[in-house]
């Protein structure tokens, strides 16, 4: 999305919700909070539209996002208790055959457990680069710290999950 | 002195923003060095590069449909009878409808809503307190600037409302000369796809 170009609400929504949803399930492996959380982002996309001045889009939104997520948090007090299984869900792609989707859930399921015991910034900068797949410099821009930082954790955060992955890489 | 970063984490953070592209030039020469011949170096890269490939590869979820909107036009269409989009929204919104017949049957029942009650008649208030109807006509001068935008909108409607024998005939030349006139009252105000612009005199 250009720098000068301000999307109405609905292209947000259409464009954005998976990324956002997807974000905030890896970060919290509920599928309930990560419904809440596109719900809260797209309404405070809708409001802050009229006054968002056109200019790193991506960095606004992913920092309003991360911001309702940590909010959320905030709120809750609370972790996920459980991740359900990946293979509850509607994904999206081809159907493979049942020995890669059992390969795969299992897989799956164990770098989102791995992720959820990551600490905090760690994950969000490794959910941000891989999931969501964003820069450095627009994770600096939506997490407000130097892109030093952001490399350090990202570092960080893969050789943590590399220890606690019990699914041979 | 000790360095800020043990070499060791830095060999990894210069392993990982490797494998994301996200090197200063320089860099690339030292990580090339790095793995040159060193077999731990070269464990590690690969270690990291398969934690990478592993929550990259993880599945991505569909949003449940009810959480998105429906990708209709919703309350913009009044604001598109109205004339009071922006060019920028215009341009979409009359891109949107082009393909979407649902809302442009829903365009059509705002404009028929619309005249109903720009049709009714005003009412003034007499000297001695009564009111008095008075003919339509006036209560609607207050709209006509406002109204060439949605006289437009209407006639692009009509244009797109394919195969409806009901709706006068659609005309290009009269669609443009009313966005000349709302053009030559705002500046600025574009109301045409660029497809359907009309060349000024």
């Amino acid at each position: 999305m250009t720098d000068d170009f301000t999307p109405t609400w609905e292209d947000v929504a259409q464009r954005y919700g998976r990324k956002i949803y997807n974000f905030a399930y890896r970060l919290t492996g509920n599928p309930d909070d990560a419904a809440d959380l596109v719900q809260e982002v797209l309404l405070r996309v809708r409001k802050g539209l009229d006054s968002y001045q056109p200019g790193s889009f991506e960095g606004w939104l992913w920092r309003i996002t991360r911001n309702a997520f940590l909010d959320g948090v905030r709120r809750k007090k609370r972790r996920p208790e459980s991740a359900l299984p990946d293979g509850d869900h509607h994904t999206l792609g081809s159907s493979p055959s049942p020995d890669e989707v059992l390969a795969s859930v299992r897989l799956s399921d164990d770098v989102q457990s791995s992720l959820l015991k990551l600490p905090y910034e760690y994950r969000e900068a490794v959910v941000l680069c891989d999931v969501v797949g964003l820069t450095y410099d627009e994770i600096a821009e939506a997490t407000d710290v130097p892109v030093g930082t952001v490399r350090s954790r990202i570092h960080r955060g893969r050789k943590q999950l590399r220890d606690l992955l019990t699914w041979p890489l | 002195m000790a360095p800020l970063i043990p070499d060791s984490e830095r060999r990894g953070e210069l392993f990982s923003a490797y494998l994301d592209g996200q090197l200063a030039p320089g860099e690339v020469t030292e990580v090339s060095d790095l793995l040159d011949g060193d077999a731990d170096a070269i464990a590690e890269f690969r270690s990291l590069m398969g934690v990478r490939r592993s929550v990259r590869l993880l599945p991505e979820f569909e949003v449940p449909p009810h959480l998105l909107p429906d990708g209709h036009l919703g309350d913009r269409l009044s604001a598109y009878l109205d004339g009071e989009l922006v060019t920028l929204e215009h341009r979409r919104v009359t891109r949107h409808l082009v393909d979407c017949s649902d809302c442009r049957g829903g365009l059509q029942e705002l404009d028929r809503a619309r005249i109903a009650v720009r049709s009714l008649p005003g009412v003034d208030v007499t000297t001695t307190g009564e009111m008095s109807a008075v003919p339509a006509v006036r209560h609607r001068k207050r709209f006509i600037a406002g109204g060439i935008g949605a006289a437009a909108a209407t006639a692009l409607l009509v244009g797109l409302a394919l195969g409806n024998s009901d709706q006068p005939a659609f005309s290009l030349d009269d669609l443009g000369s009313r966005h000349v006139a709302r053009a030559s009252a705002e500046p600025g105000f574009a109301v045409l796809p660029p497809s359907m612009e009309v060349a000024l005199p």
